[in-house]
């Protein structure tokens, strides 16, 4: 299995202050981790550093993406890259529907990769396969970005994102955040069926509850801008019934 | 019988000059007069009477690098149940000026306005929006909005907003309000995440950003001939990206 992802001794901090402190972190192809950790533990920072959120400054450390260094690449060279984040608040953006969008976000992608634009016929094929996933109505499409969206929709709208920017590593923050049980369930079918050995994501949650649906191959848990414990998926049990004071 | 319900389009490039893009009523006939130009123009005056109702879009899109637009709106609400939409959009770059005054008087009762004013300012470009709302005596039950927003693209560019409201009656609802700022970064990093260059996801916000002044168009083919325009010029907008 190649290797994806690989942190080491990653320290980040916003506006001076550090909330990275030293993460390590190997991702192979594959691989499903789950990061959980309490609030103000450094997990929505370390997805933002993972794809160059601005605001954040890294101090130390290094992160290699398939071999090269992804601190140096702008956010849309770690999407061209293959590089995923579903956010936990999905940003709206007026006039400009989904399909509009997602058409930008691949011509955009193909011209960094010299590769000519897809055809009418087939960025529709690809729409409709991908919607399949996650069962979505073509009607959606239509929609402008996020838009008086619910919290489930906005969730099931950032999968179907992610597929059809079929990315190697996907990041999801919170995605269970705001969702109902069936909300989830579709959600995180879309991610299960998106996964294949080629491919790794990397579950951000507070709770037990997505990842009775995702299920992870590693769970590690973030406190204080460190992972303190690292472990298969019956460590997510020990933190439902421990809670994350005692680790 | 009264024509009860219009929508103007007007596209001004150059002072003095606008091209009418649609003039007409818009309850289901297809009686819209377009292409006329209204030459020597010093500003826009409307009496609307009782019942009748029009939408106004402006499009301010200057062409000369130097160029200097005035313009004048003058919106009086004469008679009961008028309904009068305003919204307009304004873009200015290099060392363009243009200076918007919007006046709406309620001198009756029953009557509603409404403006929304957007305004986009580059290059070493200045843009004034002056709005005034007067609510006469009399004129209960008056529904009058104003909403103005702008967007700066350059640390030269300047915008001046100056909303006000003068009220001299009860039981009214007014309000105005502005707002002033430049592109977000936030929804910049949503877009660039997707692998959407920054200069694209500029574009986008921009389109956005003046979607609700075209959104307004009636006719499709000219909301889309607006928008073709409109974001033709927003893309001159950003000369060394």
């Amino acid at each position: 299995m190649q290797t994806l992802l690989e942190i080491h001794d990653l320290h980040a901090s916003i506006a001076g202050k550090e909330i990275l402190k030293g993460i390590n972190l190997t991702i192979r192809e594959g691989e499903i981790h789950a990061v959980m950790g309490p609030n103000g533990a450094g997990k929505s920072t370390l997805s933002a550093v993972l794809t160059g959120k601005p605001q954040y400054e890294v101090t130390d450390g290094t992160v290699l993406f398939k071999g090269r260094n992804l601190l140096e690449m702008t956010p849309e060279e770690r999407s061209w890259a293959g590089i995923f984040l579903s956010f936990q608040y999905p940003i709206d953006i007026p006039g400009v529907s989904i399909s509009n969008f997602l058409k930008t976000a691949l011509s955009c992608r193909r011209k960094a990769q010299g590769l000519p634009e897809l055809t009418p016929s087939e960025f529709l094929a690809l729409r409709k396969e991908k919607m399949a996933l996650v069962q979505m109505k073509p009607e959606f499409l239509k929609r402008d970005v996020n838009v008086g969206f619910s919290g489930g929709e906005k969730k099931r709208g950032e999968i179907f994102q992610m597929a059809m920017l079929d990315p190697d590593l996907s990041i999801l923050d919170e995605t269970d955040s705001g969702l109902d049980v069936d909300a989830l369930r579709i959600v995180a079918d879309g991610v299960n069926r998106l996964h294949t050995p080629q491919k790794a994501a990397i579950v951000i949650t507070h709770y037990q509850r997505l990842l009775d649906y995702i299920v992870p191959d590693f769970v590690h848990i973030l406190k204080d801008g460190r992972i303190i414990k690292t472990a298969g998926r019956e460590l997510v049990a020990e933190i439902e019934e421990k809670g994350y004071e005692n680790f | 019988m009264r024509i009860s319900k219009m929508q103007k389009v007007l596209l001004i490039n150059e002072w003095g000059l606008a091209e009418v893009l649609a003039d007409g009523v818009t309850d289901g006939r297809p009686e819209s007069r377009a292409g006329g130009l209204m030459d020597g123009l010093d500003g826009l005056t409307y009496a609307l009477a009782e019942g009748e109702s029009l939408s106004l879009v402006l499009l301010v899109l200057p062409d000369a690098p130097d160029a200097v637009i005035n313009l004048p709106v003058q919106v009086k609400m004469d008679g009961p149940n008028s309904q009068f939409e305003l919204h307009a959009l304004a873009l200015a770059g290099e060392r363009q000026k243009v200076n918007v005054r919007v006046d709406v008087e309620h001198p009756g009762p029953d009557a509603r306005s409404n403006q929304l004013i957007r305004c986009v300012a580059g290059g070493e470009s200045r843009i004034a929006f002056e709005g005034l709302i007067k609510v006469l005596p009399g004129a209960i039950r008056t529904e009058a909005f104003q909403t103005s927003n702008n967007l700066l693209l350059s640390e030269q560019a300047k915008v001046r907003t100056c909303p006000q409201l003068e009220i001299y009656a009860d039981d009214v609802k007014c309000s105005h309000g502005a707002t002033t700022g430049s592109l977000d970064e936030d929804e910049q990093f949503y877009m660039r995440s997707r692998g959407i260059t920054l200069e694209q996801a500029r574009l986008l916000q921009l389109r956005s950003f003046v979607w609700p002044v075209l959104a307004q168009i009636e006719q499709e083919d000219l909301r889309a001939s607006c928008d073709e325009q409109v974001s033709r010029a927003l893309a001159t907008m950003f000369p060394r990206l």
